[in-house]
């Protein structure tokens, strides 16, 4: 492993450790260049933090925090304005991604919000300060968009096409499929390609039923593509494949075996082994620094968050990963009388077009075929289903543009949930909570939000955060194509399990307050023209030639499916496309 | 080495004891942290009266939910939580003298179950505080119970948490 030497200039500096920045690492340092990764969270032993075999009566409180700490309940996002702790009695308070009283095993892995906190409208901002930030705890939902996401403009009239189109990446998802593993079944379907696929994971009963009946209605529902070695992976030594010990939604989720891509064990870890890279932990980046005469950038300032000190790196590139939503924060705050607006933003659209997906609205049903059979196992594997996109495919809906995808699992875990809501107690309520636990099944949307202007992220002027950095503060409303996707989305849920047969017994139509997904795409988009994006198709500021954004903040449009396969793919093309230029000296 | 000395100053200090997990504790010394033994005992069969040991499996007594109750109240950040656990098995103390005309724990079996009836009336909406009290019970019993080494192995025979060669479920063609 590289030393950090501060008085050398690297050829990269990476902000951020996640999903793009472990990407960039790992792709910067094998085409041989000298790479600093900065990091603002703690490197942590993160099999110790999840701990993910442990038993919930093995832990001296089931696995909640300490009393003093308390996770924001979903509700509070929706009826209070950030900053959410502000006045909070607890020590710490983490977002509601804990739900409950909080999660121990999380505690570590998500930022304290009295430490880090924003302004503005309501908005649900989960954030991971770690290495490997929120890859630690993701989904592992790992999709492909196509050309009906990249040409959506040219379909249907709203926005901008992205610069590129599904030719253009579909080697670098296939790379990123060959190099992280994802567990799928191929379907053969334009809108939603599929990956070069290991093992599949196995559907039940009830959602087996769900796939034939869906099929007659020409909608796709398939095993979860999940972004989860099930075969094993030849070229990474520290990662198992997966054997299904069903941990993965137990408290926060997190993958101790790393079977489940995260970036320290898929990315970091190979890219150290280059002997090419240098991590620094704890250094919370809060500007970009250029130089003077070139007008180029010539690396960033952090503070160590244990001593609050202050110091420069220097690279010959710098590439923000910091997440959307910091990248774009970043940007805005290295003002200088060159980029007065913030670096890269002279077009004045950073922060803007933010854009994500929606959620709230799903079926809750049972499959009553199911109520008092034998015990199976139905979490030993990473997820459930997706039920793939319909809406504005061949059809035009009159209501509202774009789409819309399902997640949803059938079965019991650990803990039948069904036991707070089945009524009455004694032994006949022991009976019936154990006859029905498996036979409940499920589903929650994921819509593709609009991206607009006026949805946008600035500096708020006057709430800095523990370090002293200025915060953001949201712009973000959803309009009325989310509030008829929604209850497109709430309608059409009911109605698919009602063609399948289950009794439905809640539909949810309320909208969760934006940022729920935790998919927040779109504060720095790109395109071919400098007035109207903020970065070329590689990633590249139109601004700055040597400053990239390689994470979410480049989506032109949010489509519905899952960014983080979208991401990595966009990050290993860019940064093959700056080690080209850089070998020429065009950067 | 500081850790060293840490430890051993504990110890001194008598506060080893503090470092032992409390539950074991209580299974010694039969003492709870926070509620007084009238109320414990109440607790504790208000909670099996909920999920009782039957032919299928030990029930919350067995799984020693009040014992967890207890201790996550005495731990409990805010004191409203103390209060509301207090006064709640009062409620029950009051329904039973208005019911039975004596204390919960010197009714008849059947005289609690019907006291815990009466609790669990509106369940979906209480109205009264012993109503609201019972929610508040049911909920903590049931957390407590389902993630006992009983509830989750006996009771609900969950055969997760395991290595799986394959996943169980069907395979698609």
């Amino acid at each position: 492993m590289l030393q950090v030497d501060l008085k050398k200039q690297y050829d990269a500096v990476i902000v951020g450790s996640g999903a793009a920045g472990g990407m960039a690492a790992y792709v910067l340092s094998s085409h041989g260049m000298q790479v600093l990764l900065l990091e603002a969270g703690k490197k942590l032993d993160i099999n110790m933090e999840l701990r993910s075999m442990e038993w919930p009566y093995e832990h001296p409180r089931r696995g909640d925090m300490p009393p003093d700490c308390r996770a924001l309940a979903g509700r509070e996002y929706a009826i209070r304005q950030p900053p959410y702790a502000v006045g909070s009695p607890y020590k710490h308070v983490y977002s509601y991604v804990e739900a409950g009283k909080g999660s121990d095993y999380a505690k570590d892995i998500v930022v304290d919000e009295k430490d880090n906190p924003y302004t503005g409208t309501e908005y649900a901002w989960v954030r991971a300060r770690c290495l490997g930030g929120k890859t630690n705890i993701w989904g592992r939902l790992a999709l492909r968009l196509s050309d009906y996401d990249f040409k959506a403009a040219s379909r249907d009239g709203y926005g901008e096409d992205w610069p590129i189109s599904y030719a253009d990446i579909e080697p670098y998802y296939d790379k990123v499929d060959l190099t992280l593993g994802v567990s799928g079944h191929k379907e053969n379907l334009p809108y939603l390609p599929d990956s070069i696929f290991q093992r599949s994971i196995r559907l039940n009963p009830a959602e087996v039923k769900l796939r034939r009946s869906l099929q007659k209605m020409d909608r796709v529902l398939t095993p979860y593509r999940a972004g989860v070695t099930t075969d094993g992976l030849k070229n990474n030594k520290y990662r198992s494949r997966c054997y299904g010990r069903g941990a993965c939604d137990r408290r926060v989720g997190g993958c101790d075996i790393h079977a489940a891509f995260d970036s320290p064990t898929g990315l970091i870890f190979p890219a150290l082994d280059t002997g090419n890279l240098a991590i620094r932990t704890n250094a919370t980046v809060y500007e970009v620094t250029i130089d003077k005469d070139t007008g180029k950038a010539s690396g960033v300032s952090f503070i160590d968050t244990d001593t609050g000190k202050t110091y420069t790196a220097k690279g010959k590139s710098v590439l923000l990963a910091a997440s959307t939503l910091e990248s774009a924060r970043l940007q805005l705050l290295s003002k200088s009388r060159l980029y007065p607006n913030g670096i890269g933003n002279s077009s004045g659209l950073v922060g803007h077009y933010f854009c994500e997906h929606l959620m709230g609205p799903g079926v809750y049903g049972l499959d009553k075929e199911l109520v008092g059979k034998p015990r199976t196992l139905d979490d030993g594997r990473p997820g459930g289903f997706y039920l793939a996109r319909f809406r504005n495919l061949k059809e035009r809906n009159p209501k509202f543009l774009r789409g819309y995808g399902f997640e949803g699992g059938s079965g019991v875990g650990m803990f039948p949930e069904n036991a707070y809501s089945t009524p009455g107690f004694g032994s006949a309520y022991k009976k019936t909570v154990r006859d029905y636990a498996g036979a409940f099944i499920g589903m929650g949307g994921f819509g593709e939000v609009l991206p607009r202007y006026d949805n946008y992220v600035d500096i708020d002027p006057h709430v800095k955060d523990r370090w002293g950095v200025p915060v953001l503060r949201f712009h973000i409303k959803f309009g009325d194509n989310e509030k008829n996707m929604a209850e497109d989305m709430a309608a059409s849920a009911r109605e698919m399990f009602e063609a399948a047969g289950f009794e439905v017994l809640s539909v949810s139509r309320r909208i969760l307050t934006p940022g729920f997904s935790i998919h927040e795409l779109g504060t720095s988009r790109m395109g071919a023209d400098p007035k109207k994006s903020v970065v070329n198709e590689f990633q590249q500021s139109h601004d700055v030639k040597n400053l990239l954004v390689v994470d979410g903040s480049t989506h032109v449009s949010a489509s519905c499916q899952n960014p983080t396969w979208t991401i990595m793919a966009l990050c290993w093309r860019s940064c093959d496309h700056l080690a080209d230029e850089m070998k020429r000296g065009n950067v | 080495m500081s850790c060293e000395i840490n430890r051993r100053d504990l110890i001194k200090l008598g506060a080893g004891a503090a470092l032992a997990a409390p539950a074991a504790a209580f299974a010694t010394t039969g003492r709870s942290e926070f509620f007084t033994p009238g109320e414990f005992a109440t607790l504790d069969e208000l909670t099996e009266i909920l999920i009782p040991a039957d032919s299928h499996s030990p029930g919350a007594r067995a799984a020693k939910v009040a014992a967890y109750i207890d201790r996550s109240v005495a731990q409990a950040f805010e004191n409203k939580e103390r209060d509301d656990w207090r006064s709640g098995l009062k409620l029950v103390e009051e329904l039973s003298h208005k019911m039975n005309h004596r204390a919960f724990m010197e009714s008849t079996p059947g005289e609690r179950v019907a006291i815990v009836a009466v609790m669990a009336k509106n369940e979906t909406h209480p109205k009264t505080p012993e109503e609201v009290f019972f929610g508040k019970l049911k909920h903590a019993t049931v957390w407590a119970y389902y993630t006992s080494e009983i509830g989750i192995h006996q009771e609900m025979e969950y055969k997760g948490n395991v290595m799986l060669q394959q996943f169980v479920g069907y395979e698609l063609k």
